[in-house]
């Protein structure tokens, strides 16, 4: 086939001088305009080029993309584009690798007016990119890139591709005399800047990529720049690979075109000769003869000077190579006395060490010890701003089904909270599980007792707030409708929002006066500080409560500086005969900072998850608080929400218990009270439980709302199959059970368990004959994914099993559960051994814990089962708090709605 | 990615039914050497090296022999050769037994990339066996090819007349020759080489029979994988380490590395091209490996880069740097975000490891990103320096070795020392 050519080249190139490249006339239309690099990059270059993206290309889409200079129309196809008349010369393609070529064949075909194509995308095969020239060379298109950031023309204005000198171009793209070409587009900018120290700014800046096909390669930039009557001077960053200098060169030499102007150069690479593999540009790998030494070479006979050296500067009227990039200002500045010529501008800064942030603590010896500088404008003022932020940050995003605290993994139905499984979870206790859940991390053993009396606090109530709940059982409402009836109360109630208030101002506080743990005394300003903000003349109001928490604060032996803190406040006011407002609220505020300002500050969590912090444990409290099943007869409960505060250092735990069993628990029941908790602490964010509390904080609703929302959410068919294991085995067992943790019982378990067997395969027997194939299954056995083995186990039952069996826990109930599905298999009712699955752990633990009360009659089946409902409630309350912070920190507002073109009307 | 020999190459070969010598591999036994040479007379051994060996080939390491015992001979003396090319070292895993294909001439052919072309061409010479570049020009032939056509007869006959080839071998190449095309267009090729081809008489007939092979694929043309080769041919070119993150390549953010001295003590995070080539040259033997981490990656894929970095590193390096120009595109925020949790992290895993930090870096959210790491290596105790964009990117790196050495000299024990 032909190729088209262009003189003085063998091959067709559309640009005569640099400043025909782009220009403000020039017309642009992106392909790919809506991916996730377009959609930031693309409104920058179309503001910075007074608005010349006339297009841009979604497959499959229409739209428009939003832009300080106005929207830009989003068309499906690029014949889309041209049908509405849309005139462009310039494509930029932002496609995935494999389906450039295809974008580059769809613009050559249906755009006559096409200039030039800007390819972003890196990766792109060789092969498509070689493709891609002879279509182009054929259509007489000329191409930048691949893997390229595209170029600018700086007088104009103009810059069209990538992200050619970030989002702020005008700072790196100055005006001058200077055309760049550079391999790397990172190096476009950064030479750019470098530049601008000595005073020299930019005519055109070319980032030509650095696969094996460069596109827009030197001799055409070079013959381009010398028909540029703006451009005095060219600056060159060249990478090991491919002859395109070589051959640039030669053509001078050999007068193919003519070329006076000065180069300065630096060839990187030396390096790369070693290896057989390219690392970072796909195309910066050298054979033998076009290694990084050679390419040096190249230029040094061209300038007939050897590298340049800034001790002694000698260059020559054709230029100069320098060994780093640091040395372009003065080489060129040497350049620019040679011809004669003066700089762009005065010159500003240099490149010497500039430290901006430095740790302040570890010395280090003076040669290596480098002063701290005032950052340029603006990032001193950044820095000044940003140092009082803390915590973590994440991007908002929608999050409907999706969350960042949880997640099933799919091949062992294992959920996790925060990257560690319930399995783990299940070993820990409540509270250190609620802090869990909010923090990430476990807490500090020294944190414990303060946990404890903040979550114990708030089951303190007027027992008359109650008489709501009675009314509530009285007609039948379930416990999370009970329960949540008197949540829905708590809105952002004072105590809430003062405790929330009295945290972000001490986080702003210590940032403010930047102390950590170097500080060794509080300065005199934050002093002054303290009094004028939160201390008063006037009397507060001071509780037992209060007191007793100003006495944990000022005992509290943990060395953190949140605590010194705190600590110092109160002595400040003590001093000055002065009271601290809404004394309360801010202990509370204060121990939330000292027990989770750690994770903060390691940003595990946001700074909004530890103002919410007391919410959270206010919240999780209640809902224990409000589960009592029969409260009229619960002494524990009663001593629990009593004004005394003896009682305030229990584990939460345990008064979680008595709450719901109304007696203590003996260690082994703890165990497995906590294993009840853990294991139900999560199911991943596709949950009811979890989407109920995700979409009530997608609709900006208050947290103790977003609470309710979980609460609505949960049923009973949330215990469904628990509930009839439950019934199962009360089937199976009669009072003659004593024990159920006792191992010596006298039940031959195998024998009900054949007994049990042989009635089912009846039972089934029957039911099929008569044609009915829903018949009713044995609940709690099999599991969708672990089955199809001779004997199939769930891991996580086999987990919670292990852990009883090193506990010495004993539990007639499961036992009889796995004689059971070995004599299901015996019995050929099931064609092997089915697994235990981990609801019917579930049901085992209740029943054991409720074995003696049922039998006693001190509790009803109805009890149980709303027991279980409760236990259900507790864990899961733990684990959407995390969903709840979660949200909170990720998602926007209403994004759990469902687009219209997703619903369905059935009829 | 590379392969040669005929163990493989025969795969390749097969797939446009270029014919090639009979071969054995290692596995062979005593009979089936000997059924071999009773039909070929001669056996060429050579090494198997999974993965290239340069530029050069195998030259000094293959063995012609005529009976069996030489054959074993050479099979145990090259079973584990060695072979070197750059700074790199292979060894054998294996041998070819090949038929000797007598022939009066070698013929060299290949297909590659050419940028002084822009184009693919074909090199082609009558005087083959030998390396290419050391021919004077008449003897060879470069021509380039239209991709949308492939390779052309007359092209290929004017080649061989212009070079001087014996009439009668000119049809037999004519013929099969511009099958290749077909193997390098669609399988991902980036070059093949099929040094020699030797012309075999059967019968009436010449048949060009392909007597070694070395190809080098595009790692960013999926097209390879049609061919069904064994993904472990190509292990040797790349370390653990290596393999790790490659397993993160996707079009979106580079991830890619290139180990470089596992005993260096700097674990250097270059984002660009460019500052991947200038950060590795000023870094020398001190930098563990090489890599360019920019194209703006997303949080996961850095935070996944960082954690496999520091398992593989952390615990014997002095010096962690992220270096790289002022980013265009680059969140610095997001990366140093996706580098410093992970640090925190590893360390919460597997305990507090002493390290310096170093940074030069300019782009988006700059300090944003800074303030992130700032905060972490605050909580880990940990010493840094960040310098700004406006700092010369080679003076940050010198700083850096210089932070290396003293912290491998003095730094680290004075900063167990003060036991923080």
């Amino acid at each position: 086939m032909r190729q088209q050519k262009t003189k003085p080249f063998p091959y067709y190139v559309g640009v005569h001088s640099l400043e025909e490249l782009v220009t403000r006339d020039s017309r642009v239309c992106v392909i790919n305009i809506l991916g996730s690099e377009s959609r930031k990059v693309t409104p920058v270059s179309h503001e910075y080029s007074n608005g010349n993206i006339v297009a841009g290309v979604q497959y499959g889409r229409k739209g428009v993309l939003e832009s300080k200079r106005g929207d830009i129309p989003v068309f499906s196809s690029i014949r889309d584009v041209m049908e509405n008349d849309i005139f462009f010369d310039i494509g930029v393609v932002y496609l995935p690798p494999l389906a450039v070529s295809q974008a580059v064949a769809e613009l050559a075909t249906y755009n006559e007016n096409l200039k030039r194509i800007v390819i972003v995308t890196e990766k792109v095969p060789s092969r498509d990119s070689r493709n891609i020239r002879f279509v182009c060379q054929e259509a007489g298109v000329d191409v930048i890139g691949c893997n390229c950031l595209g170029v600018a023309n700086v007088w104009d204005h103009v810059r069209v591709g990538g992200a050619l000198a970030g989002d702020h171009p005008e700072e790196a793209l100055r005006k001058g005399s200077i055309a760049i070409h550079s391999n790397s587009g990172n190096f476009t900018t950064t030479i750019a800047e470098y530049l601008r120290t000595a005073g020299f700014g930019l005519t055109t800046a070319v980032s030509s990529g650095k696969d094996i096909y460069i596109h827009f390669a030197l001799p055409e930039f070079l013959y381009a720049a010398q028909n540029d009557p703006r451009t005095k001077a060219v600056a060159l960053y060249v990478e090991p690979g491919g002859y395109y200098e070589k051959q640039a060169l030669d053509w001078i030499k050999e007068r193919r075109f003519g070329f006076n102007k000065p180069i300065v150069v630096c060839v990187t690479g030396r390096w790369k000769k070693n290896i057989q593999r390219a690392c970072g540009h796909a195309g910066a790998l050298a054979g033998s003869g076009d290694d990084a030494e050679s390419k040096e070479a190249w230029f040094d006979d061209y300038f007939g000077v050897p590298a340049f050296d800034p001790r002694n500067p000698v260059v020559s009227k054709r230029g100069v190579r320098v060994a780093s990039i640091q040395h372009f200002p003065e080489a060129m500045r040497a350049i620019f006395d040679v011809i004669d010529e003066e700089p762009d501008f005065p010159s500003s800064g240099d490149l010497s060490l500039k430290l901006w942030i430095s740790d302040n603590w570890f010395k280090l010896p003076a040669e290596l010890d480098v002063p701290l500088v005032t950052a340029m404008p603006p990032y001193d003022q950044q820095i000044r701003e940003i140092n009082k932020q803390v915590g973590a940050n994440y991007l908002r995003q929608n999050m409907s089904d999706k969350s960042g605290a949880s997640r099933m993994d799919p091949r062992t139905q294992v959920s996790e909270l925060h990257g560690k499984s319930i399995l783990d979870l299940s070993n820990y206790t409540m509270e250190e599980n609620i802090y869990f859940s909010l923090a990430k991390v476990m807490p500090d053993p020294a944190d414990l007792p303060t946990i404890n009396i903040l979550l114990n606090l708030f089951f303190k109530m007027d027992e008359r707030r109650m008489d709501l709940v009675d009314v509530a059982r009285s007609n039948d409402c379930t416990p999370n409708a009970y329960i949540g009836s008197q949540i829905a109360l708590i809105g952002d109630k004072p105590l809430l929002r003062k405790a929330r208030a009295a945290t972000a101002f001490l986080i702003d506080m210590i940032r403010e006066f930047e102390i950590d743990d170097l500080t060794k005394e509080f300065p005199a300003e934050l002093d002054a500080y303290v009094v004028t903000e939160i201390l008063t003349k006037d009397p507060v109001r001071k509780t037992p409560i209060s007191e007793l928490l100003l006495k944990e604060i000022k005992k509290c032996p943990k060395k953190s500086f949140p605590i010194r803190v705190l600590q110092h406040i109160i002595k400040l006011a003590e001093s000055n005969g002065l009271e601290i407002r809404d004394n309360y609220e801010f202990y509370l505020g204060g121990l939330a900072i000292s027990m989770f300002w750690k994770p903060m500050l390691e940003k595990r969590i946001s700074r909004q998850v530890v103002e919410d912090a007391v919410t959270y444990f206010y919240i999780i409290a209640r809902i224990v608080a409000y589960s009592v099943i029969d409260r009229k007869n619960n002494a524990f409960w009663r001593e629990l929400i009593d004004a005394k505060v003896s009682n305030l250092r229990n584990s939460f735990t345990e008064n979680a218990f008595t709450v719901l069993f109304n007696r203590k628990p003996t260690e082994t029941e703890l165990y497995e009270f906590k294993a009840l908790i853990g294991l139900t602490l999560t199911n991943g964010p596709g949950t009811l439980s979890a989407k109920g509390a995700k979409e009530s904080v997608s609709a900006r609703n208050h947290i103790a709302t977003a609470f309710l929302g979980f609460l609505t959410n949960t049923g009973l068919a949330h215990g469904g199959n628990g509930f009839e294991a439950v019934g199962f085995l009360l089937e199976q067992f009669d009072k003659s059970l004593q024990d159920p943790g006792d191992p010596n019982h006298t039940l031959n378990l195998t024998k009900m368990a054949n007994q049990a067997a042989r009635q089912y395969r009846d039972y089934k027997k029957m039911e099929k004959e008569t044609g009915e194939l829903n018949y009713k299954r044995i609940p709690c056995i099999n599991h969708p994914v672990f089955k199809g083995n001779d004997i199939n186990i769930d891991p996580r039952e086999e987990y919670i099993r292990g852990e009883f069996k090193n506990r010495n826990i004993y539990n007639v109930f499961l036992d009889y559960y796995h004689k059971l599905v070995e004599e299901l298999f015996n019995e050929g009712v099931t064609k092997n051994v089915f697994c235990v699955n981990i609801d019917a752990v579930l049901a085992v633990i209740i029943l054991k814990l409720v074995w003696k009360d049922l039998h006693e009659g001190k509790m009803t089946p109805e009890m149980v089962q709303a027991l279980s409902f409760t236990q259900f409630l507790y864990g899961r309350a733990v684990g959407v708090a995390a969903e709840i912070a979660d949200h909170r920190d990720r998602g926007t507002d209403m994004d759990c709605r469902t687009p219209q073109d997703k619903v369905q009307f059935v009829l | 990615m590379q392969i040669s020999g005929l163990k493989y190459g025969a795969q390749l070969l097969d797939l446009v039914e270029f014919p090639y010598a009979p071969f054995l591999t290692a596995d062979a036994n005593k009979e089936q050497i000997q059924n071999m040479l009773a039909q070929h007379k001669k056996l060429v051994i050579k090494p198997f090296f999974a993965g290239g060996v340069g530029k050069k080939g195998k030259a000094g390491l293959v063995r012609i022999v005529d009976n069996v015992e030489d054959a074993l001979q050479a099979k145990k003396e090259l079973y584990f050769a060695t072979h070197h090319y750059g700074n790199k070292t292979v060894t054998a895993n294996g041998v070819t037994f090949e038929a000797f294909v007598p022939s009066e001439i070698e013929v060299y052919f290949s297909i590659a990339t050419s940028t002084t072309h822009r184009k693919p061409i074909f090199t082609l010479s009558p005087f083959g066996g030998m390396d290419i570049e050391t021919l004077p020009p008449d003897k060879k032939q470069v021509i380039w090819i239209d991709p949308f056509i492939g390779l052309k007869s007359f092209d290929i006959t004017n080649a061989l007349m212009d070079t001087g080839c014996p009439e009668k071998f000119i049809s037999p190449l004519v013929q099969h020759l511009p099958k290749l095309w077909g193997l390098y267009d669609n399988y991902g090729l980036t070059t093949l080489e099929i040094n020699p081809v030797r012309m075999m008489q059967a019968d009436n007939r010449i048949i060009p029979v392909a007597c070694d092979l070395k190809a080098a694929f595009d790692q960013d043309n999926p097209a390879w994988k049609r061919m069904g080769l064994p993904s472990t041919i190509f292990q040797s070119d790349i370390t653990p380490f290596e393999a790790q993150i490659n397993q993160l390549r996707t079009y979106q953010g580079q991830s890619d590395v290139l180990e470089l001295n596992p005993a260096g003590s700097i674990m250097p995070f270059m984002f660009g091209g460019g500052a991947n080539s200038a950060a590795t040259e000023t870094l020398g033997s001190s930098a563990i490996f090489s890599s360019d981490f920019g194209g703006n990656p997303p949080y996961e894929k850095m935070y996944d880069i960082a954690r496999i970095v520091f398992k593989h590193w952390l615990k014997n390096a002095s010096v962690l740097l992220i270096i790289g120009g002022k980013a265009n595109n680059t969140d610095i925020y997001i990366t140093f975000k996706g580098i410093f949790d992970a640090l925190r992290d590893h360390m919460a895993a597997y305990g507090r490891t002493p390290i310096y930090t170093v940074v030069g870096r300019g782009g988006p959210n700059l300090v944003k990103g800074m303030f992130y790491g700032k905060d972490i290596l605050d909580t880990l105790k940990l010493p840094y320096k960040m310098f700004g964009y406006d700092t010369s990117m080679i003076q940050v790196l010198e700083y850096a070795k210089r932070i290396d050495q003293w912290w491998a000299d003095k730094g680290r024990k004075e900063y167990e020392k003060k036991k923080v």
